[in-house]
């Protein structure tokens, strides 16, 4: 129990600091949002109006008293769940945006991150099963090339061959404009059009990094003494391979899927981007490039704790699936 | 073209429900609308940021959709390209004295919800900025002291100061119903997010963060003048290259965007319909820090003048998009009849190194052995020029703008520093050279205000208001204020002229181009476009173009 016990003040002490920082990190940046609302309206090559920049100065509103008093309010509205007025979509409220972004990010990203893993999982155990054969061959050089591939340049392949030269699938977006967001089989349809090419996207670079890591640890597990004493008794490969290996293997694994499962809520910035899909990635994007403080908060505290949660539960779980990890604690 | 199976089911599903629920859905409807009038018209983008809400509050000019710009209407109406203010809810106005302002409203005006116009709403308006002043976008309460409904047709307005140079701000404020706006708790964080009420043309018909439709309002006033059923706005993308590509394939009818070889890209595509027209914003000026030498030398920077290569800035920098600024501070040739009639070329100064040169070596500032221009101290000359580095188009000016300097036998630095960084060190006189924008609008008191007067300069190492170069000189300070009072067109007029010979003899920064205004337009469906030949607005004039537009094939203008 007390292995438990520690990993959760662990947990607290951790979320407090990344609390504390997403507060600090932005009232040390230099710009003034109202500035850059004004700059981006009137564009390059206009003048900006100063009449405007004192309206939208009034309407953002200064911060009350002084940086405690701010930090006091601000964890007290955190802990509300109070994340206030997003300054790009005034007057709509930090939750109502990150609300409407969380769905497509989640089902878009998590989807895919739960197929890579699996995929890159099985792949890797294949190759490591069938090491230096040809098999393991293709599936490891095969993967370091993509894998070296830009990401955004297979994005932009990906659009300019299915969507522009093809027009199989729609350019951009989460869904068309015709159609308007709801539980309609006409909506669904919609949206899954859209999702395939970013999907397809993630879903090529997506298992490469579990591929690696588990054929690396397989072939590492294979060599230990137990599975060399199940070779020297005769057991079955196949055996070997998944109960002697693949389980051991599989560990390190588990820990780094919970944290991108964690890392979810913070969407895929890249794939958003180029994909112009409606999730946390390019809302985040955005309310960095515009300084819109508030929002840029609230994404990072989301991705944060996301992160934090989901490595707090992997250790948990880490403790069933190893009991060495339990023992060597309480020890 | 080929389209996957999947998006075929997905059509016909759509269409199969469409017709089911018997909802006159805005996908896919095409011919021609009703009453020979044109069906649609594809625009670009809507505002709102990357994923827009129902935004249809006219003075959050953070969030507001462009809907707001079809919706409601001013007072007046401004072809912002030839400054000339058209009645529109207002039909007269007269100034009976200085400081009041007397506007009739226009009869019969309705508010697309039914209920009649009237000067109660535009009292309402009024004081409604004055009460709110996140709302008073346009600061016309700096000017105004009160507004008041003097009968059901009659609006009285009273100035603090005589009150002209406010004017051209009526053309801007937009006018909402009382009877709805009286309501609200809180106007400033109101969205109007669920059927906005308006005087416009147009109405909310459906909107997703991808796409706003408006629909005709028939009880406009001026129905018989609106020849387009809806207006489908799209949404852009970051970047920009997908709306190109859909420029570039005849999707919409009317754009601003920025295009490079807009020729080749859009023109040659389809060149019986695709057309652009780039009229003149705001001057781009090399800004000179007025608080050091040797810029602080009126003979300096006047020899500087013809030292700038503008047709190569304008031909490699801004790809021959736009036109050389003239060193009147005024756009030329659409303001050209504000310019005094003795100054040549409309005041724009050709490139002349050698002229330049020789008024430098006069002015006191000759080269020395080595070719290095010298100051009054007997040192080189050595000074840092600026623009943001993510500004291509700027970097490549600066190359131009550097080369030209040096070839004078100055030492320049050019450094590339991010936006934030250029416009804070711009604002609080922390540089020696860079570029700055100004002017460009109708209104003449802000194009020389804000770039020249005293009052909104400050202390080099507090921000200014908009003087970034910290001009400071009683006598514009006082021909700013003759031009803020002036309440005939020829005194105006006057008072335009004296400070265009600031401009021109004291040279308190140096135009060098004109910033374009982006527009694109097709002329398939509809014509009647603003262009060069017919500039009866500017691309952004949305009211003035859409009571313009014509389908093609009726009498085209």
């Amino acid at each position: 129990m007390a292995y438990f016990a520690r990993r959760f003040a662990f947990f607290l002490g951790t979320l407090w600091a990344a609390v504390t920082l997403n507060f600090l990190i932005p009232r040390l940046q230099p710009g003034d949002p109202a500035e850059a609302i004004v700059s981006r309206l009137a564009g390059q090559s206009e003048s900006v109006d100063p009449a405007q920049l004192q309206a939208i100065r009034i309407m953002l509103g200064a911060p009350d008293g002084n940086l405690f008093d701010q930090y006091l309010q601000y964890l007290g509205a955190v802990v509300q769940g109070d994340f206030g007025v997003s300054y790009t979509y005034f007057p709509y409220s930090v939750t109502h945006m990150i609300g409407e972004a969380l769905p497509w990010t989640v089902i878009l990203v998590g989807v895919t991150q739960i197929i890579s893993f699996i995929v890159g999982t099985l792949l890797g155990t294949w190759a490591a099963y069938r090491r230096n054969s040809r098999v393991d061959s293709v599936i490891t050089l095969g993967s370091t090339f993509l894998g070296t591939l830009p990401f955004f340049w297979l994005a932009l392949l990906l659009i300019y061959v299915f969507a522009i030269t093809l027009r199989w699938f729609p350019e951009r977006g989460g869904y068309g404009g015709g159609s308007s967001p709801g539980w309609s089989w006409i909506f669904i349809s919609d949206a899954f059009q859209h999702s395939v090419l970013p999907a397809v996207a993630l879903l090529i670079t997506g298992p490469i990094g579990w591929i690696i890591g588990m054929r690396n640890n397989m072939v590492q597990s294979l060599g230990e003494d137990h599975a060399r004493l199940a070779v020297a008794r005769g057991l079955p490969r196949r055996r070997i391979a998944l109960t002697y290996g693949a389980r051991i293997a599989i560990l390190p694994n588990v820990t780094g899927f919970a944290i991108a499962l964690g890392s979810v809520l913070g969407g895929a910035v890249l794939v958003e981007t180029v994909f112009n899909y409606p999730g946390m990635g390019r809302l985040l994007l955005e309310s960095v490039s515009s300084r819109d403080y508030p929002l840029m908060q609230a994404i990072f505290l989301f991705t944060t704790v996301g992160v934090l949660v989901a490595n707090f539960l992997a250790d948990l779980l880490y403790g069933f699936l190893d009991p060495r990890v339990r023992k060597a604690e309480t020890a | 073209m080929k389209r996957s199976r999947l998006t075929r089911i997905a059509a016909v599903a759509a269409a199969v429900a469409l017709a089911a629920s018997g909802c006159t859905g805005t996908e896919q409807m095409s011919g021609p609308g009703t009453d020979g009038r044109i069906a649609y018209l594809d625009y670009g983008d809507f505002g709102g940021g990357s994923n827009p809400q129902a935004n249809y509050n006219p003075y959050l000019d953070a969030s507001r959709l462009g809907a707001t710009e079809y919706v409601f209407e001013q007072l007046i109406a401004y072809d912002n390209y030839g400054c000339q203010a058209k009645p529109w809810l207002a039909t007269e106005w007269t100034w009976t004295n200085p400081q009041t302002l007397v506007w009739k409203l226009r009869q019969g005006v309705k508010w697309n919800d039914g209920k009649p116009f009237s000067a109660d709403d535009v009292a309402f308006t009024y004081d409604m900025l004055k009460q709110h002043k996140a709302l008073d976008i346009k600061g016309i309460w700096r000017y105004l002291s009160a507004v008041e409904a003097t009968d059901p047709q009659t609006v009285t307005m009273r100035f603090t100061q005589p009150g002209a140079a406010a004017f051209t701000l009526f053309g801007e404020i937009k006018i909402v119903p009382k009877h709805v706006w009286s309501t609200v708790a809180d106007p400033v964080t109101f969205p109007n997010a669920e059927k906005p009420v308006g005087t416009g043309p147009f109405t909310v018909k459906a909107f997703n963060p991808q796409q706003l439709t408006l629909g005709r309002n028939a009880d406009y006033w001026q129905a018989d003048k609106v020849k387009v059923d809806e207006l489908r706005f799209h949404k852009a993308d970051g970047g920009g290259q997908i709306d190109q590509l859909k420029l570039s394939r005849g999707e919409y009818d009317s754009n601003a965007m920025f295009v490079p070889d807009i020729k080749k890209a859009y023109v040659d595509r389809d060149p019986a319909h695709n057309k652009y027209w780039f009229p003149s914003g705001g001057s781009i000026s090399v800004y000179m820090n007025l608080t050091k030498a040797p810029f602080n030398d009126t003979a300096f920077r006047k020899a500087l003048v013809p030292a700038f290569n503008r047709q190569e800035i304008v031909d490699k920098a801004q790809l021959g998009y736009v036109k050389p600024a003239s060193q009147t501070g005024l756009v030329v040739p659409g303001q050209a009849e504000w310019l005094p009639k003795d100054i040549p070329n409309q005041g724009v100064a050709g490139y002349d190194p050698a002229r330049a040169d020789a008024d430098l070596t006069a002015a006191g500032y000759s080269k020395n052995g080595d070719g290095k221009r010298v100051g009054k101290d007997g040192k080189p000359i050595a000074f840092s020029f600026r623009v943001p580095g993510a500004w291509t188009d700027w970097v490549q000016a600066q190359r131009i703008i550097v080369a030209n300097l040096t070839s004078l036998g100055f030492t320049v630095r050019a450094e590339t520093p991010t936006p934030e960084a250029y416009e804070n060190d711009r604002a609080i006189g922390n540089y020696d050279m860079l570029l700055g924008v100004h002017g460009g609008s109708c209104n003449m008191f802000r194009n020389f205000q804000e770039p020249l007067a005293s009052d909104q300069s400050a202390p080099i190492g507090r921000k200014a208001v908009s003087n970034f170069v910290r001009w400071n000189d009683p006598r514009t300070d006082q021909l700013i204020d003759t031009l803020r009072t002036a309440t005939d067109e020829a005194a105006q007029k006057a008072a335009v002229a004296d400070l265009t010979k600031v401009m021109t003899e004291q040279v308190p920064m140096i135009p060098l181009w004109y910033g374009a205004k982006w527009f694109q337009y097709r002329t398939a469906k509809a014509t009647g476009w603003p262009s060069e030949e017919n500039p009866y607005a500017a691309p952004s004039d949305n009211l003035l173009i859409i009571t313009n537009l014509k389908p093609t094939g009726t009498n085209a203008k």
